[in-house]
């Protein structure tokens, strides 16, 4: 009678656990549209600390959390002066190279005299 | 669009793709683990559909703007019809 039941039972907390997953994942919405994902991220940011706290105080470590050095490099101007420089690099370089090849044959002419 | 609205729409196209990737590979670990005996299909499945239904909101949006809305249609008929 049990044994005929246990697979029954197994398949359905499968099956419960799957639904359950989904359903969180659906309503924060998670699979929504794009406003509802970056909230969905903001609350996120914004439970973190709090929980991190209150993890730490439950294994016992009273000492506080190094906090994350503010660094202040941000990825998005370093990428963006990067773009410039090549870009710029790129546009001058025709006039460059007529001008070092001109250096380089007058050096040449200088020391043919 | 101006530069700005432009830039903020590329950039939640890209958290909104980090995030649905990220569901989809919870989901497909999941699932996988519960019912497909740990295979590698459906993590890959999950976290395609994921970045599937990323792209597809970044194009709507990045359309939204070219796009006659609703209310502007109404008008139209209005117009039309009161000839």
């Amino acid at each position: 009678m049990a044994a005929r039941i246990l697979p029954v039972v197994k398949l359905a907390t499968k099956v419960t656990i799957a639904g359950g997953a989904l359903y969180i994942a659906y309503d924060s919405g998670l699979l929504g549209s794009s406003e509802q994902g970056s909230e969905a991220l903001n609350r996120a940011k914004a439970a973190i600390p709090p929980a991190v706290e209150e993890w730490m105080k439950y294994f016992g470590l009273e000492t506080p959390l190094p906090t994350m050095p503010k660094v202040e490099f941000s990825p998005v101007q370093a990428w963006n002066s990067g773009v410039r420089r090549s870009i710029s690099s790129l546009s001058e370089a025709p006039t460059k190279a007529t001008q070092y090849t001109n250096q380089g044959l007058q050096y040449l002419k200088d020391l043919t005299k | 669009m101006s530069e700005k609205e432009l830039g903020k729409k590329w950039d939640r196209c890209l958290a909104d793709g980090a995030i649905k990737f990220g569901t989809g590979l919870g989901l497909g670990i999941v699932f996988s683990v519960l019912f497909f005996k740990r295979h590698t299909w459906p993590i890959s499945l999950c976290s395609g559909a994921g970045l599937g239904m990323a792209f597809s909101n970044c194009q709507n949006d990045l359309r939204s703007s070219y796009l006659l809305h609703r209310s502007q249609k109404v008008g139209l008929c209005n117009k039309t019809h009161s000839n």
